[in-house]
Parts: C-alpha cells; structure tokens; sequence
C-alpha cells in the first residue's frame, strides 16, 4: 500500500465538494480568478518593465540598475515566500498529522508509519501551498516577461518554483515532528503558534527595515557604486531565496545549463531535507502521535476575566441574542490560536500604519502635496478595504461553520437561524466597522487631509465596506459552511473563503467607479463651476446607484447563507 | 388539553434523498403522557422521523403536528414544546456544562435564574456537579449525552424526543435515566424514544413501533406485537426480529479465512 493510495478519500472528497457546486459558479470563479491573475500580472509586469528600464538615469546606466532592482525584487519576493510557506505548513502541520480524525484509523491499521506520514505531508503540503501557489505564480512570470524569458524559461521556472516550496514545507514538518517529542501537542501548539507568530513578526520587521522604498530611490545612497554595491549583494546569501533567485535570473536571461547549474544548492538542500525528513518520521511520528493523545488541558481560567468583562454590555440583550453573542465570545477567546491570530492581525495593522508613516511625501514639491496627499485618501480605500477583508476572512468568515455539529441544538429550538445570522452581523459588525474607521482616522491624520470631501468620503467609503464585507463574510461563511471542521483557519483557507475575498474586492471595484464620476467633477476639476444639470444628475445617480449596490450586496449574500442554513440538514 | 389528548400527531410524513425513500408515508398519533418507543433495525428510517419529528430535517411531504401547533407553520411554538436528545451528543465543546445550559436556556426565551437552577439540578441528577467547571471537550461520550439531556429538559418541556438514550452510558447511569423517564411520564410528560436495548423498550414502553425500510410495520402494546407477530409468549427479541426478518435475503454463508 502505497502513500498516494491514502490520498484517495481526499481526493474524492474534494470531487465532491466541486460536484456540489454549480457548473456556472465554478466557470465564474476560475474566469474571475484568471482575471485577478492576469490583472496582477500585467499590473506588476508594467512596474517592473518600467524599473527595469530606469529611464530617469539615462540609456545606459538606467538598464543596468534597472536589471540590478528587479533582480533584488526578485529575492525579495522569494524570501517572503518562504517565510510565508514556513508559517502556513506549521499550522497545516498539526492537524494533517495529528489532530485530523481519520489519523486513528490509518495508525490501528497494518500500514507502514512512513506511508501514514509521506500521505498527510501531500495533505499537508497542499493545504499550506496552494493559495500563496496561486497568488504568487503571476508575480514570478510578471517578473519573466520584465526580464524577457524565452517560453521554455517559464515551464523550468515551475519546476524550479515547486523544488522551491517544497523546502519550507519540510522545514514546517520537521519542526512539527521535533517538538512534538518534548511537548504534549495541546501545549506543542501553543508553542508553536507562538514560534510562527514570533517568526511571522520577525519577517515583517525584517523587511521593514529592509526600506525597499529606498531602492528605488538613489538619492538615499553617498555615491552611485555605493547603490550599485548595495543591490547586487544578495540579502541572505545562503539561504534558498539567493539559490532560487540566481536560478531563476540566468533561466531568464536563456541560459538553461547555467541555470541548471545554479540550482544544485536548491536540489542537494532538497535532498538532504526529504531524506532528513523520512529518517524523523521513521523514528519519531508513531511516538508523538501517541503522545498527542494525552488529556486536554482546562482552558477555562486563564481569560476569564476579559470574558466577563467583554459579555457585560450585552447582559441587556434579549436572552436569545444574548446568549448567542455570549456564545461568540467565549469559543473566541478560548481558541487556543487566538493570541497568534490576534498578533498577526496586529501585524499586519502595524505595517500598513508604518508604510503610511514612511511614505516620501515630503519629498513631492511643496506645491502639489496637499493636492496629492487628499487623493491618496481616495486611493487608500482598497486597502482598508483588503485589511478589513482578511481580518473577516480569519475572525468573521468561519463563525457559522464554527457552530459545527453542536448546530443541531440551535436547529431544535425556536430560534430561527436567520435570526442567530443577524444576531453574528451585527455583532461582528461593530469591530470590523471600528477597525475600519480607526484605520481611516490614522491615514486622514498622516495624509492631513485638507478637502472636506475626500475627508467625509473616505469615512463613508470604510464605512460602506465595513458592512458589506461583514455581510459577505456572514452569508459566504453560511454558504459555504463547514460543519465539520473546527479549525478556523483550514474554514478561512477553503473555496469559500476564496470566494469571499474575490467579491470583497469586487465590491471595492464596484465602490471607487461608481464614484469615479462624482470625484472627477467635484474634486479634480472643482475649479470649473458645477453649472450644467446633467452633471448634477450623473453626480445624483452615482450615489444612488451606489446605495442601492451597497444593499443588494449586504441583502444577497445573507439572503442566501440564510437559506443555506435553513436547508441544512445536520448529521 | 386533556391527558387523552394527541401530542404528536404525524401524517403521511414521506423523507426522499434523491432517488432513495427514506420514510414511505409514516402515520402516528401520541397521546399525551405515554412513553413511546420507535424501534427498528440500522437504516429503518428511525433517526430519519425523530429529526423531523423535532424540526431538524423538512420531510418531503406530509404534516407533524406537536400539541396542536403544525411543525412546518408555527416552529418555534411547536420546538419550544420539545426537548431533544440526539444520538451522537455533539456539543460546544469549549463551553462548561452550565455555559452550555445558559446557551441553551437562551435559545427557548427562559429566565436565566430559572436556567441556572434547573442546569444545577440536572448536574447533581447526573452526578456532574464536580464537572461543572470543566469544558465539555474534555467529557467522555456518556458524560456529553448526560449534559445533552439535562439541556433538553432546561425549559421543562412536554414531549421528550430521545434517539438511543442509553449508548454510551454506564449501568449506573442508565439505571438514574430509565427512573427518571418513569418519573417524567408519571409528571404527564410524553416520551418518544428510539433503542437497539430492547430490554430498555420493553420495560419502559407503554406502546412500541417497528419501522422496516421506511415503513411503519407494527404498532402497539408488547401484547398486541405478540399477535401481529403470530407469536404468543415472545419476548420483544423474538417479535422484533420475525417482524423485521428480510424474507428475500438467505442467511450470510459464514467461512473462515482461510477455506
């Protein structure tokens, strides 16, 4: 019996979660996923054929450096990569190998331990690469065609791309596999979690400190071979970051036995850490399987007092809703992620704020900055937007599948679960919203924000976002509900999680075109009276049209996770 | 309502998943104050009729009617006369059992004082009361169905909906549920309840049904059974199975490994 053979019940599986949906959702989704690609790829590949090129140092410096910044780019991209892989195989690590339920059966049966391992690592390979797979890719070929790859140099690229994720998995793994011999997995767990939010916050300081901004930027540098210097020194020389990137930069540039050559450090790290890895599977994955068995720990005191303290303003509720909120509260803080969770949702806060803060406004003439800091306002909607996205996708987005099979109980009883659907908006609704306009406060005060317009806008815009997001989040979650799983983040990871955050951007799509006329008119060219009453009327329905958008995006998803939840029939 | 009268009432209640029929047009009157039992063998259609009967699963076609509210119009009046206990106690397993209660309590509209005592009762009932301040993830299978069923009596409901009370739990445990179901018929509550233990039905239930492949095949006292299975003197075993025995099946030819 071989590892692939494990795989089969997955595999089914996920046929039959795609047989579930209909045809037409699916064709939407891979076109509107294609278009993103492409959308990111062409948007990224203008960047960089335009940093390649330098036109502003001249014909014959300009390219050099240009090649030198993409190249740095480059790395960069991969090293983030990595530690990105290295964080998500952690988490997927614990449950492929020892929290997922059918592990009993396949251990009390007579099939080989390393079989058992080699199958969950394919599980858990694919639950922590396929998306950053799916988002990255674009970029790298983005990063091709700036560096004009013949067409083979894409096809080796993927192969060199998958060598590439395969290290980080293993790193994950191992990791998984060693601690978990000198701790209980409950409390393996919390360490772990720690461990990767520590690393998760390593990198973004990492690369904070990094100031990419500055490479773009000559002026920050003494002299010219001082720049010069500083982009061709790789940022971490022996890591697989530089083997990768060396790799990839002589496949662009045609060279395929060179190419070939530059990657053996990739190929022989690979080795060794598959066959590192086999060995402590061999030896250690029985033993602390076994040990993972132990007893749960009692989590209930630790928060206690913050549990108490958040459901005391909703003792007044209705005590159908009260208690469905006092429910929320209480699995949320007793979720033994969530202070990982809650620090990187802090970190990636904290980046936007820092970036904000960094921006090289200063340097703009004096004469256009106000003008230029007030459209940024407009222009940092969407990412609020993303920001309030990914935090709904982590924290809002699993919240009905998070019912799990307890729901038969709310299923039993009066309450109607359209009812327990709006009692979780309107309670997510508030932090989400209070995020967002946090948010909003802190970019207006570092943009100093002079229009009244833009100003009251851009707390309308985070404010339409924050609910439709929110409702989006509810209804997909509903929809797309997994009952059966209690792991948030493997919920947020799913197709409907994919969903959810392909249509909150849609929305911010939708938001900034239907005001792209009324802005033009009254702010980009306000120095031109507002005299002819077809502008007044264009002006009039943009606003409408985005109201009435704005419900139909809050209404149609509830409306449908409502009925989805209605029709669910539980085990 | 009269003692006499019918609490559940269901009607050509029909269940169809695709192209499989899972309940063939099940027709039931329960009066009030009886304890009921709903037998049959694996994948009769039991479990199928008890989550209709308590408003989990629609049925295809056909009516349930609890204390004279229509399951289907008026479900949060006909749910709030039911306390169900499932036959797998999935719970919310990062709650302690009186979070649990209190969650539950919510859900019917109760007083929370009133849960709370009532959650109190049921724990020392149980013999959970050391347990109160645990998480419920941490129960072992019969500890989960005991929390399960002192949730489902919180709002002290008239018909108690039982899917195989006794899985799971310890000799002791099912001596303290099966006095408490006496207990509870002997208040005029009506318990409808479905078991493999056929020891448990026959010493408990004032009427019996056998369901077969989605079909109600009998109906009675233990003593009408014994008629309708032409079999005078049988235990509810020997009823059970000649009522259910599949006439087109030959036994299983059994033959060891290595023939």
């Amino acid at each position: 019996m071989t590892a692939s053979f494990l795989l089969i019940p997955a595999v089914q599986g996920l046929r039959r979660q795609l047989r579930k949906r209909h045809p037409k959702v699916l064709i939407a989704l891979v076109v509107g996923g294609l278009l993103v690609a492409l959308a990111l790829y062409y948007g990224l590949y203008r960047f960089l054929a335009h940093v390649a090129r330098a036109p502003m140092l001249g014909p014959i410096v300009g390219p050099m450096i240009g090649n030198l910044l993409v190249a740095r780019f480059l790395e960069m991209i991969f090293l983030a990569l990595f530690f990105m892989v290295v964080f998500s195989s952690i988490i997927a690590a614990f449950s492929a190998f020892y929290l997922d339920d059918e592990i009993r059966l396949l251990i009390a049966s007579p099939i080989r331990i390393t079989h058992i391992f080699w199958s969950r690592f394919i599980l858990m390979l694919a639950e922590s690469s396929w998306m950053v797979l799916a988002f990255f890719t674009p970029m790298f070929f983005a990063f091709a065609s700036a560096l004009k790859s013949p067409w083979w140099g894409y096809l080796v690229f993927l192969c060199y791309l998958g060598m590439y994720l395969l290290l980080p998995n293993i790193l994950g793994a191992l990791l998984a596999l060693i601690l978990s011999i000198f701790f209980p997995i409950r409390q393996m767990r919390k360490v772990f979690q720690f461990l990767s939010a520590l690393v998760l916050a390593m990198m973004i300081i990492f690369f904070r400190f990094l100031e990419p901004e500055k490479l773009l930027n000559p002026r920050y540098f003494s002299s010219i071979s001082s720049y010069i210097l500083n982009l061709r020194a790789p940022t971490m020389e022996y890591f697989p970051s530089a083997w990768i990137q060396q790799a990839s930069l002589t496949l662009f540039d045609g060279n395929l036995i060179g190419s070939l050559t530059t990657a053996w450090p990739l190929a022989a790290t690979l080795l060794a850490g598959l066959v590192l890895l086999h060995v402590a599977a061999q030896r250690f994955y029985l033993t602390s399987w076994q040990a993972s068995l132990e007893a749960v720990e009692n989590q209930v005191l630790s928060l206690e007092w913050v549990r108490r303290a958040l459901i005391l303003p909703f003792r007044t509720l209705r005590p159908e809703h009260r208690v469905v909120v006092e429910k929320e509260i209480t699995i949320f803080l007793r979720d033994p992620a969530i202070f990982s969770q809650i620090f990187m949702m802090a970190a990636i806060v904290f980046v936007y704020g820092y970036n904000l803060a960094i921006l090289p406004l200063k340097d703009l003439p004096s004469l256009y900055s106000g003008e230029i800091n007030d459209s940024m306002v407009y222009f940092n909607g969407p990412f609020i937007g993303f920001i309030l996205a990914a935090i709904s996708m982590r924290f809002v987005f699993p919240s009905i599948s998070l019912e799990g099979r307890a729901f038969w109980a709310v299923k039993a009883s009066p309450l109607q679960p359209s009812r327990l659907m709006w009692v979780k908006f309107f309670f997510y609704l508030g932090p989400i919203l209070g995020l967002g306009l946090i948010l909003c406060y802190i970019s207006n005060m570092l943009f100093k924000v002079t229009h009244p317009l833009l100003f009251w806008l851009s707390y309308l815009n985070v404010s339409l976002m924050a609910i439709v997001i929110t409702a989006l989040a509810i209804g997909l979650g509903a929809l797309y509900a997994r009952f059966d799983s209690d792991n948030p983040l493997k919920i947020a990871g799913s197709f409907g999680g994919f969903v959810f955050m392909i249509l909150s951007a849609v929305y911010v799509v939708n938001l900034l075109l239907l005001q792209a006329y009324p802005l033009f008119r009254l702010y980009f060219i306000r120095f031109y009276p507002l005299t002819q009453p077809a502008a007044k009327v264009f002006i009039g329905l943009s606003f409408f049209l985005l109201l009435i958008c704005t419900i139909a995006w809050v209404y149609i998803p509830l409306r449908q996770g409502q009925e989805a939840i209605e029709r669910y029939e539980p085990e | 309502m009269n003692p006499s009268d019918p609490v559940i009432v269901l009607k050509d209640i029909r269940k169809r998943y695709g192209t499989f029929e899972a309940l063939k047009g099940i027709d039931l009157t329960i009066p009030a104050g009886e304890l009921f039992g709903f037998l049959g063998p694996n994948g009769a259609g039991k479990t199928t009729l008890i989550r209709i009967l308590t408003g989990i699963l629609k049925p295809t076609t056909g009516t349930v009617t609890i204390g004279g509210a229509d399951l289907l119009t008026q479900p949060e009046i006909a749910k709030s006369r039911i306390g169900y206990v499932p036959d797998r106690p999935y719970l919310y397993e990062k709650l302690t059992p009186l979070e649990y209660f209190d969650f539950v309590a919510g859900l019917y509209a109760l007083p929370e004082g009133q849960a709370r005592q009532r959650g109190e009762e049921m724990l020392h009932r149980f013999t959970l009361w050391e347990w109160r301040d645990e998480l419920i993830e941490s129960f072992s299978h019969g500890m989960k169905q005991k929390v399960a069923m002192s949730a489902a009596l919180l709002h002290d409901p008239d018909i108690l909906v039982v899917d195989e009370p006794t899985v799971g739990l310890d000799p002791r445990s099912v001596k303290i549920v099966r006095d408490f179901f006496k207990d509870l018929v002997r208040r005029g509550k009506t318990i409808f309840l479905t078991t493999h233990t056929l020891s448990v039905a026959e010493d408990l239930c004032d009427r019996i049904g056998i369901i077969h492949h989605g079909t109600l095949v009998a109906l009675g006292t233990i003593d009408a059974l014994r008629e309708q299975a032409r079999s005078p003197g049988s235990d509810l075993e020997s009823i059970f199975l000649k009522l259910t025995e599949e006439e087109d099946l030959p036994p299983p030819a059994v033959t060891s490994p290595a023939a």
